[in-house]
């Protein structure tokens, strides 16, 4: 069987238009409320420091998350998006993650497919202990942008940041 | 209006369409995934004045586009800032290549809605701004019907320019109406190649006699005008339209249908207010607030579309609705004809 | 393929033992060799039933009708159609003893040009799997290709693959044609038309239609069962077929070969898991 899907999509991305020095990106984290987000509590109270570029929200399970959110933070002030939740196997709704898992394959896959670097939907599973896990995550994911410059493609007229 | 024919050739008119397009901003069909659109153009390479009609959308989205912005708004705490938006690029000037007659009659009727209680100072604007130049089509396609129906498709005034490919070879080039005129004078054909003759009617005649033999399809637009009014109770609607899946495409495609509904894009406290195109095929077209919809089923939105085209724009403006190009016989995924059952309607009840 | 004689038996007879009140199937169109889907309730009208290569639309699409809710129902399927019916099935959006299904070994059907669909070429499940009565010569399952198209996208670079998914985004004329056309989406209301949401995408913007189309083909993911009845309801002719194809390839190489609807009972893909998913882009 031939890997077609699997295969690594050639993603070398050239900043559309050159970035003002002082930019910064704005990256949309999507964090379950169980782990990811006690994990990015953690982080806080225990005074690690991760760039403050990641706009927090807060969702139940990290299956709550439909592609649709993906879509619509590129489509308006998002340059990245993060979603994060428990580890497999720790899901506080037993299989929840699971679900989501799958989703984030395709949806990621199909964005890049479309156009968008794979590095612009990043997931992550942090747990509640994994302070230190969620600030060298975000890092990475800020760092991973900021190479790639600020999003334009598909992004709605009257948006904002 | 007595104005000169011009006769050319091949090359005198390829030579005629490179000089608009150099000299205008000119919008002519773009074949794009093997449908023709109409687009801006720079060259004569990118388009096709002569796009076949069953496979090029209507030039109706550049009178009346999918989509205008009508307003800008934003609201903070001191107010709110409610702009209109004057970054229309339809209402320069503009000269239109490779129009259909249909499209061109289209827009005629379209005048009449735009010009009734409302004056549409947008769609105004972009049709004093048009010079529309356009060919006439060499025969009928499977779904054309146009001369079917209550208008004159030999001499219409809606294009500006006329262009007939005659059957002998020669191009024949003619001003409809003044804007056309002055725009031949301010565009004039290649002297070398074109040349003027007034006794060239002959070919132009010719060529038409030949198309209007060409069709396929012929109603008796009378009888039919008349029966429908007088059967909206007929269960036969219910019969002809149980195969459509009401997906719209008709309606978005037809150089006629106008109905719209007005959209808001907001972010936050700013936002867009557009008006795109709806159609009455949807469910939710006639749905009101309170939650009552007075055309629920689909054969009753189905025969709303057959009725408006055929007889309810009749009766309000004195003319007929459809223009008989056949586009929405073409799209169609089910491949149902307005002509058809229109005609097995009035034919059978 | 010419089943035409044996579609108007089974209809007769259906009509005559009283079990069906509706029968969906082909007509010809009267003017060329295209076909209507016909919706036949009188079995007067039985003779103009036919079934040939031209049998393109997937007739699944009129379960979600008023024509045919709450009644029973006849109804050929071939085997793409059969795929999208096991599917509706199992998401109980239709009544299994309310219908009476002919499959068709399908031996695939013709374009307007006169040529072989592109996905009656790479179709894995020519036979259909759910049916009362078969009509044909089962093939049995054929090999999961890799289609073509697909193939060279994806070895293009990303500003490549961008450029011309700009250009279909582009050129959509927002009809939503393709989901009405769709046999797989029977939402009363479309998340898509959600005219009170925050980011209504109504419009026809290049973002709009990005959305649209993302959305749809997500949802439609591990669901889509390559009829192709959004690209013959296009009017921009638009190829939206590679969103869904690519799906389908993403999810077969990644979740055990899944397939829609190929098997009865089924769901689609994303509605169940297995501890083998990658797991690999996760951080």
């Amino acid at each position: 069987m031939e890997a077609v899907a699997n295969k690594q999509l050639v993603s070398i991305e050239k900043p559309e238009i050159a970035a003002p020095p002082d930019w910064e990106p704005v990256i949309i984290g999507i964090l379950c409320n169980w782990c990811s987000y006690a994990g990015s509590d953690l982080t806080g109270t225990s005074r690690i420091q991760y760039p403050p570029n990641i706009r927090i929200i807060r969702v139940p399970c990290s299956s709550r998350v439909d592609p649709w959110f993906l879509i619509k933070s590129l489509q308006t002030t998002a340059d990245g998006v993060l979603v994060s939740g428990c580890h497999p196997g720790d899901c506080h709704y037993i299989s929840g993650n699971y679900y989501a898992r799958r989703r984030f394959l395709v949806t990621k896959k199909l964005l890049n497919f479309v156009g968008f670097h794979e590095d612009r939907i990043q997931f992550s599973w942090v747990s509640a202990a994994e302070g230190p896990k969620f600030a060298q995550v975000v890092a990475k994911v800020t760092g991973d942008i900021k190479k790639l410059g600020p999003l334009h493609l598909y992004k709605k007229e009257n948006f904002e940041k | 209006m007595n104005v000169e024919t011009f006769v050319t050739d091949k090359a005198g008119l390829v030579k005629f369409y490179e000089a608009i397009i150099a000299n205008n901003e000119t919008y002519a069909p773009v074949e794009k995934f093997g449908k023709f659109d109409f687009k801006r153009v720079l060259t004569l390479a990118e388009c096709d004045p002569d796009s076949p009609i069953t496979k090029t959308m209507s030039a109706k989205p550049l009178f009346f586009p999918r989509s205008a912005k009508i307003l800008k708004y934003s609201a903070d705490a001191s107010g709110t800032d409610v702009k209109e938006t004057d970054e229309d690029p339809l209402t320069g000037k503009r000269v239109i290549l490779g129009m259909k007659h249909c499209d061109a009659r289209g827009l005629q009727v379209l005048d009449k809605v735009y010009n009734w209680d409302y004056i549409d100072s947008d769609y105004q604007k972009r049709r004093q701004n048009s010079v529309i130049i356009s060919s006439r089509c060499d025969k009928a396609e499977t779904h054309c019907f146009c001369t079917s129906l209550d208008y004159d498709v030999e001499n219409l005034d809606a294009m500006d320019v006329l262009i007939v490919h005659g059957l002998d070879g020669k191009i024949f080039i003619k001003a409809r109406t003044e804007k056309g005129e002055t725009f031949l004078k301010a565009n004039p054909i290649d002297p070398a190649s074109g040349i003027q003759h007034s006794a060239s009617e002959e070919g132009m005649k010719k060529q038409y006699d030949a198309f209007a033999a060409s069709f396929r399809l012929k109603m008796d637009y009378k009888n039919v005008n008349g029966k429908l009014s007088k059967i909206f109770d007929t269960p036969e609607f219910e019969n002809v339209s149980a195969s459509c899946i009401g997906c719209n495409t008709c309606a978005f495609i037809c150089p006629t249908c106008h109905c719209f509904k007005i959209s808001d894009e907001k972010i936050k406290d700013t936002g867009i207010r557009y008006k795109s195109y709806d159609s009455c095929n949807n469910g939710y077209f006639t749905l009101m607030a309170g939650g009552h919809n007075p055309r629920p089923v689909k054969y009753r939105r189905w025969r709303q579309r057959a009725m408006h085209k055929f007889v309810y724009y009749k009766e309000r403006f004195g003319e007929n609705l459809c223009v008989g190009c056949g586009r929405c016989a073409i799209s169609c995924p089910v491949n149902i004809s307005i002509f058809e059952v229109v005609n097995q309607v009035a034919t059978t009840v | 393929m010419d089943y035409t004689n044996q579609i108007r038996e089974i209809a007769t007879r259906l009509f005559t033992e009283d079990k069906i009140d509706v029968f969906v199937g082909y007509r010809m169109t009267g003017f060329d060799d295209n076909q209507v889907p016909a919706l036949i309730r009188d079995p007067k009208e039985v003779s103009q039933l036919v079934f040939t290569d031209k049998s393109v639309f997937n007739l699944t699409n009129y379960l979600k009708n008023e024509h045919t809710r709450n009644k029973r129902v006849g109804l050929v399927v071939k085997g793409c159609d059969s795929r999208s019916l096991n599917l509706l099935l199992t998401e109980s959006q239709v009544k299994r003893d309310k219908l009476y299904v002919i499959g068709i070994a399908c031996e695939g059907v013709i374009d307007e040009a006169g040529n072989k669909m592109q996905n009656c070429m790479e179709c894995v499940v020519p036979d259909a799997v759910v049916y009362d009565e078969m009509v044909g010569t089962p093939k049995g399952k054929q090999g999961y290709q890799v289609n073509a198209d697909i193939h060279e996208l994806a070895s293009k670079e990303l500003v490549e693959r961008r450029a011309y998914f700009e250009e279909i985004f582009e050129n959509c004329i927002r009809c939503n044609a393709c989901r009405h056309s769709c046999p797989m989406c029977y939402c009363a209301k479309c998340c898509i038309d959600q005219e009170t949401s925050t980011l209504y995408n109504g419009a026809n913007t290049k973002s709009s239609a990005f959305h649209a189309l993302m959305t749809w083909s997500l949802h439609l993911a591990g669901r889509c069962v390559d009829c192709r009845n959004c690209e013959k309801a296009c009017p921009s002719h638009l190829p939206l077929h590679l969103l869904h194809k690519w799906n389908e390839r993403v999810i077969f190489e990644n979740f055990q070969e899944h397939l829609a609807g190929v098997q009865e009972g089924d769901r689609g893909a994303f509605y169940k898991y297995s501890m083998q998913d990658p797991n690999d882009f996760i951080m």
